[in-house]
């Protein structure tokens, strides 16, 4: 197989018909009145907006604005308005600032230094508000992870990752971005470098530590079964550094893979229950 | 037996797990099929229960005959129509030991079944786990000519349709279950199938979505030279009907003469080979 851009080429269309029609799907099947998810004003969020928007109508999907001091950009407001603009989309924005110092001042053991632990905490929050209005209104929440974060582990457990429905998890960020342009999200969008706002400064590709043109093709070719050797030759990549991404997105398996236990029963939760979903 | 045949391809989507929904569903696609003059009216793979259905496959496999047979049975009687369905089969000897099955009935009750020899465990489809392959290929003498019935995986395979066909199928009838991605696969078999048998081949797959999986639909009825007769629409449910007339085969024949052309003394290779493999 050769690894070069166009192995992520898409039929646009039918994708994002794929997409719409899972969406209207769940939402039909679970009864729900429509979904919510956190509307950051980046690149996937706002893509799953859009398709959400697509699939239901603008007027069943709420978007939540849920900025806070350390990392808060108006930009990222605009953006998130944009699309609420441009797809008729309810919308709510709740500053979650004073919640998180309240954890940060009644966890005893709370470390200001420790900016992941930290950063945890505010995915996490922005979660707990997105179930309160999807309980209250009885909405599904959509996730608007993507499949190059969540095979590289670059999420929090527990946080932005919790949702009822993923629709564009099975999507490299670089088809994200040009199922996006198709869908009509804003070019200046698109181009922002995408950040999970955890702490000032944070932006993905430089935590990651590689552009998502090329970490897209790696996991491509893991995803086919492609060696690490012939991954890194195609790709011009040192083996050690392609290898250091198949180890990352191994050991997060536990992010991706919950309820786990020890086997101690005739069927167990997690392992042999086969149970539709519904 | 009928020369010319009116055959129905209902690419219905189905409720996971709910055989009575199920029920409902095909008895009001057989009465549509009646209406357009139809002698046969074709569901997909588990179209009884619905492909993702997971552990509770074991609550809803039934024995052939049974409940479910019966009410199928009744409805093919009742119409004087003929009905392929798929659905879980359980063994009449063991309570636990389940086939992939397709089953014909007529106007005069149930005809035969066929029990998945091939199955997919890999990818999103795990039907080892559950279901045990069946040994036999199934050719059935109808009033409608000699039907062989396949299952989706199974057309992956050339000798399962030829072994219908070395049994004198006219029509193939292969009942899927088959999710978008593999599409491409299904367009180009289904054609092959046909054209190396010189016979009718008739692809019923299912649509809707279960557990995330989306299936495609593009049900087909194939002329025995690969030319694609009627085709439902992707995606969505619907019914297509048209008519097929065995008199075709036979010139087919003469002028790609494959069945003429077959050597035997291959397949013993081919098991061999296949053994070393």
């Amino acid at each position: 197989m050769e690894l070069t851009s166009s192995v992520l080429d898409m039929d646009l269309r039918n994708v994002e018909t794929q997409i719409t029609r899972f969406i209207k799907e769940y939402f039909e099947k679970t009864s729900s009145e429509g979904v919510v998810l956190g509307l950051s004003g980046g690149i996937d969020s706002c893509t799953v907006a859009a398709l959400s928007a697509k699939a239901i109508g603008g007027r069943r999907v709420l978007g939540l604005m849920l900025p806070e001091r350390e990392t808060y950009h108006e930009e990222d407001i605009k953006h998130a308005q944009a699309i609420i603009a441009k797809f008729k989309l309810k919308s709510q924005l709740c500053d979650i600032t004073s919640i998180l110092e309240a954890f940060y001042g009644a966890i005893p053991v709370f470390e200001i230094s420790e900016k992941v632990s930290k950063g945890n905490i505010k995915a996490r929050t922005r979660m707990i508000y997105i179930y309160y209005y999807a309980n209250k209104l009885n909405l599904l929440v959509c996730g608007s992870s993507d499949k190059s974060e969540t095979m590289m582990g670059y999420f929090t457990k527990w946080g932005d990752v919790a949702a009822d429905i993923y629709p564009i998890m099975d999507l490299y960020k670089t088809q994200v971005r040009k199922l996006a342009k198709h869908a009509g999200v804003p070019e200046e969008i698109i181009m922002k470098p995408p950040s999970p706002s955890l702490w000032p400064g944070q932006t993905a590709e430089r935590e990651l530590g590689i552009k998502y043109e090329t970490l897209d093709l790696v996991l491509y070719g893991l995803e086919h079964f492609m060696t690490v050797k012939e991954i890194a030759e195609q790709l011009v990549l040192e083996e050690e550094f392609v290898n250091g991404i198949k180890l990352k997105w191994l050991s997060a398996e536990h992010k991706r893979r919950m309820l786990l236990t020890t086997k101690l029963a005739y069927r167990t939760v997690g392992a042999d229950f086969r149970l539709r979903r519904g | 037996m009928k020369q010319k045949i009116r055959v129905a391809l209902a690419q219905i989507s189905c409720a996971q797990g709910a055989k009575e929904v199920n029920l409902k569903r095909i008895e009001e696609s057989v009465v549509k099929a009646k209406k357009l003059s139809s002698d046969l009216v074709i569901f997909p793979e588990l179209s009884l229960t619905g492909y993702v259905v997971r552990d509770q496959i074991y609550e809803l496999a039934e024995t052939i005959p049974g409940p479910s047979t019966d009410i199928i049975e009744n409805l093919a009687r009742k119409t004087k129509m003929h009905i392929v369905f798929g659905m879980p089969e359980l063994s009449e000897k063991t309570q636990a030991t389940i086939y992939n099955s397709a089953v014909l009935t007529g106007p005069n009750g149930f005809i035969g079944k066929y029990r998945k020899m091939h199955l997919p465990t890999h990818s999103v489809f795990e039907e080892k786990r559950y279901f045990r392959p069946g040994y036999q290929a199934a050719a059935f003498s109808t009033e409608l000519g000699k039907i062989g019935l396949i299952i989706c995986y199974d057309i992956f395979f050339p000798e399962i349709s030829r072994l219908t066909r070395l049994e004198g199928s006219q029509l193939i009838i292969c009942i899927s279950a088959s999710p978008g991605i593999r599409r491409s696969f299904f367009e180009i078999l289904t054609s092959a199938r046909a054209i190396e048998n010189t016979a009718f081949l008739a692809y019923v797959n299912l649509v809707g979505i279960e557990d995330g999986l989306q299936f495609w639909g593009g049900s087909r009825l194939i002329g025995p030279q690969g030319k694609v007769i009627v085709k439902a629409k992707y995606d969505e449910e619907d019914l297509v009907t048209c008519e097929i007339d065995y008199a075709d085969i036979r010139s087919v024949e003469t002028f790609v003469p494959t069945l003429k052309d077959l050597r035997p003394e291959l397949f013993e290779e081919l098991r061999k080979s296949a053994e070393k493999l």
